[in-house]
């Protein structure tokens, strides 16, 4: 079993703290999702906010694999977006607008959860 | 770049987290919002007597202290009599300088001759002076401002009345002031609103010119008063009323001070001042009467009244009795019409305005309507229904536009222009109330889902003009500033009932009011251009959130009518909860927003401006009204120029120039479009919010613009006393 990362600098508290907020976010999206969904309505944020928890329970891991998820989920969200409402801009704002910056910043922490891995897969230990 | 707006856009970024937590983090509404599913039980099969703390007070009880505001001596019940013939009014042929009214002319038509400010060179309008009314909130006092007025202009005044009633008559190219008429009103007057729309001008057929009130200006107050001064010197005219002024709660029954208001300019015809009065929306059943009445404009004798309930009654009630109390009232301006003889009265809802159940057939076929009365004898002539049974507060809030519609064969009929704030404008024959263009009964929701509440089958829809309105709202409507606060708005819309328009009210849980009860077009009315035939109208876009709440339920919300003597100022208003008392329900109504954000669910655009062809009924130019720079999530300015579309109270006005001025927004902003593309060409920021009609006049060969940047509390604008007068830079 996989444990938390263990932060050595700043880039590496950044890289928890924006997992945790992650979680944070997608919470809410699967507890009220699934209500939305049980009242008849879109599907989207529960399946969407499954897939960011998760991204985000793997990014405290340590995992790239968070990062792809959550970068999967933001590229879901776009095609969902267009598909939704199509290129109107108020339409999109609340949508993609937020996700998209996490993206960002999620592909800025790609790096840090790059060295983690690497220093917790038996290659490295046997280097170390 | 300053720190302040730095910090500003700081915390906008910041909402897009902030926004997304916050909204996840408590699922229990604030006291204001609809109680939801499984809070409010329905009532047993027979509803129980009310389970109110308190017995109603008869409607036979004497007047509480401050009713009779002046303590204006009441005499005897009158019988109907005919008015004192009239002499021609300003308003019948308006000066090319003036604006004598407060739709400018007899047609309320808010269009002028004025040509001096164009579109190519509004750029150089400024302020010329702003003059202070002096009537804004004290301190300490619960802010009830909107001051709504527009002034009138004749000859060498510009005469107004601040938002609690003192008129002043000021220079128009100075904002100097001549005199000022102290009302002396008590803060416990004010209904909802503090608001005085405009005064009327009246010349007198029996006081020579040259001596004292030849010329008067008049106004109907917020403590029931009309009262007539005269027009150099300020001073009341003796010949009125009581030392100038007439109590207009005779005959009312029991009321407290502020349940009943008039807040509009009252029309004269034929020598009949007409009044209608603003009653305290969803207090109880039995509140005070909706009734018209006309008194003299030479005199203030009363001459007939036209009571709903009482319909072949034209004079006063006898000692003891009151007009028939609960009947629908009508708080919008209304217009009159000399050569047919009528006035035409937009009337609204009947007490208690989300249950119907109690109401009588007379009630039901002039609710929600415009009734053409005869101004000789009070006798309805005809009635137009634009909502039956209504049940959503679409009560009428604007002032009919008078106009002379040409028919494809080249005839020609009176016509009169109502708008609705359902978004629906009916164009009607004022001699008959037949509609000019098409109107359809159309199916809707029925029978409803109150127990032996049913709603009617049919409502009615002018699809002869433009809508000003969007289709029905769908869940992928909802809006917010990221995706959690989206997915709030979602599962509100899920968690209501909504089949569209005229979804009839709920117990279980809450219902979509779409369009919400700010209209469409509210009390800002239309401005049309007779010349060209052109229409402007700007409207709103702002669903409702409502539940109704059984007895027990609105107790414990601690929803008191306004005259139980338990009530507290806030535990339940006009716009907002409302006890309903003696009826099974309470009523809780909210908009339909995020709570915690304070964002409107539904997708902007939340204002809009329409230009109409009248000859043809198509859309010139519509666009979004109102920026996004006054308004933002959590209440914080964003300060972004961005064209959003903002909820707004307040008429447009035309002017020969080509242009249109409108203030109305929330952004706290006048504007000036130019009438045929619809362009943005100037715009200015006021000192308040702008919940007001402008007006425009010239005067010593300068033209101006006047806007009341009153504000208005239940818009969440500034409020100030401020009335601000624009000219060109480049005029002497």
């Amino acid at each position: 079993m996989s444990s938390f990362m263990r932060p050595q600098d700043a880039a590496g508290w950044a890289t928890l703290v924006l997992a945790v907020i992650i979680i944070l976010l997608g919470l809410p999206l699967v507890y009220m999702g699934a209500e939305l969904a049980a009242l008849g309505g879109s599907w989207y944020y529960v399946i969407c906010g499954l897939a960011v928890t998760l991204s985000g329970v793997l990014m405290a891991l340590g995992r790239v694999a968070g990062a792809l998820l959550y970068l999967a989920a933001c590229a879901f969200t776009w095609l969902w977006a267009l598909w939704e409402v199509g290129l109107d801009g108020w339409g999109l704002l609340p949508r993609v607008f937020g996700p998209s910056l996490i993206a960002i910043a999620v592909l800025l922490c790609m790096p840090v959860l790059k060295r983690a891995e690497a220093a917790h897969s038996p290659s490295a230990r046997k280097v170390a | 770049m300053s720190p302040k707006p730095m910090l500003r856009n700081v915390l906008l970024g910041a909402t897009i987290i902030a926004g997304m937590t916050a909204a996840a983090i408590a699922q229990v509404p604030p006291a204001d919002q609809p109680p939801g599913t499984g809070n409010a039980t329905p009532p047993a099969e027979q509803p129980a007597p009310p389970a109110d703390s308190f017995a109603p007070p008869s409607p036979n009880a004497p007047q509480s202290p401050g009713v009779n505001a002046a303590n204006i001596p009441d005499g005897p019940p009158a019988e109907p009599s005919e008015a004192t013939p009239m002499v021609e009014q300003v308003t019948a042929n308006p000066a090319h300088d003036d604006w004598p009214g407060y739709g400018r002319d007899d047609r309320a038509t808010r269009f002028s001759p004025l040509d001096q400010i164009t579109p190519s060179n509004v750029g150089h309008l400024k302020r010329a002076f702003i003059y202070h009314t002096g009537s804004k909130p004290a301190p300490g006092q619960t802010n009830k401002w909107a001051a709504e007025t527009t002034p009138i202009k004749v000859g060498d005044g510009l005469y107004m009345c601040s938002a609690m009633n003192d008129m002043m008559r000021i220079d128009p190219a100075t904002g100097k002031e001549v005199w000022h008429f102290h009302a002396n009103e008590k803060y416990d007057s004010i209904p909802y609103t503090a608001a005085c729309k405009a005064v009327v001008y009246y010349t007198s057929s029996t006081v020579p010119e040259g001596e004292h009130c030849h010329h008067r200006i008049l106004e109907a107050t917020l403590d029931e008063r009309l009262i007539e001064v005269d027009s150099e010197d300020g001073k009341v005219c003796e010949g009125f009323g009581w030392h100038g002024m007439v109590n207009l709660m005779k005959g009312m029954g029991e009321s407290v001070p502020g349940f009943v208001a008039e807040t509009a300019p009252p029309p004269i015809v034929n020598g009949a001042i007409i009044t209608n009065q603003e009653i305290l929306d969803g207090q109880r059943r039995w509140a005070p009467s909706g009734v018209i009445r006309g008194y003299d404009a030479e005199t203030g004798r009363f001459l007939w009244a036209w009571d709903v309930n009482r319909p072949h009654e034209h004079g006063e009630p006898k000692e003891g009795e009151h007009y028939s109390r609960g009947t629908p009232n009508s708080w919008a301006a209304m217009i009159g019409d000399n050569a047919l003889g009528l006035v035409y009265v937009p009337t609204g809802n009947s007490a208690a305005d989300y249950y119907s159940a109690m109401r009588s057939p007379e009630e039901n076929k002039v609710s929600s309507a415009v009734v053409a009365i005869d101004v000789k004898t009070g006798e309805p002539r005809w009635v137009f229904q634009t909502v039956h049974k209504d049940v959503w507060d679409y009560d009428i809030g604007s002032q009919p536009t008078l106009m002379d519609f040409t028919k494809p064969d080249g005839t020609t009929v009176p016509a009169l222009i109502m708008p609705t704030k359902r978004g629906q404008t009916f164009v009607l024959d004022r001699r008959t109330g037949d509609p000019v263009l098409p109107v359809e009964e159309r199916p809707a929701p029925s029978p409803g889902m109150v127990p032996g509440d049913t709603r009617a089958p049919t409502q009615p829809w002018s699809v002869g003009m433009p809508r000003l309105g969007f289709a029905p709202l769908k869940e992928a409507d909802m809006w917010g500033m990221s995706p959690i606060d989206q997915l709030y708005c979602r599962l509100k819309y899920r968690r209501a009932h909504y089949v569209g328009e005229f979804t009839p009210p709920s117990i279980d849980k809450p219902w979509l009011e779409y369009p919400g009860y700010n209209g469409g077009s509210d009390w800002g009315s239309v401005a049309y251009d007779e010349k060209t035939g052109i229409l402007i109208a700007n409207w709103n876009n702002t669903p409702m959130y409502d539940q109704l709440v059984n007895r027990k339920k609105a107790d414990q919300l601690g929803l008191m009518p306004v005259d139980d003597p338990n009530y507290k100022p806030g535990g339940g208003g006009a716009e907002g909860a409302g006890a309903m008392a003696e009826t099974p329900y309470g009523i809780v109504v909210s908009p339909f927003w995020d709570e915690y954000t304070g964002m409107m669910c539904n997708r902007p655009p939340y204002g809009m401006i329409t230009a109409i062809d009248m000859h043809t009924q198509k859309v010139l130019w519509q666009h979004p009204l109102g920026s996004a720079r006054a308004n933002g999530p959590f209440g914080l300015p964003t300060h972004l120029p961005l064209n959003i579309g903002t909820p707004n109270n307040g008429g447009p006005v035309i002017t020969a120039g080509g242009l249109i001025f409108v203030a109305a927004t929330t952004d706290n902003m006048i504007h000036a479009f130019d009438i045929h593309t619809g362009k943005e060409v100037w715009n200015d920021v006021l000192p308040g919010g702008g919940q007001a009609t402008p007006m425009t006049y010239e005067y010593k060969g300068k033209q101006y613009v006047a806007i009341m940047a009153g504000g208005h509390h239940f818009m969440m604008t500034p409020v100030t006393d401020d009335l601000v007068v624009y000219a060109l830079d480049n005029v002497n």
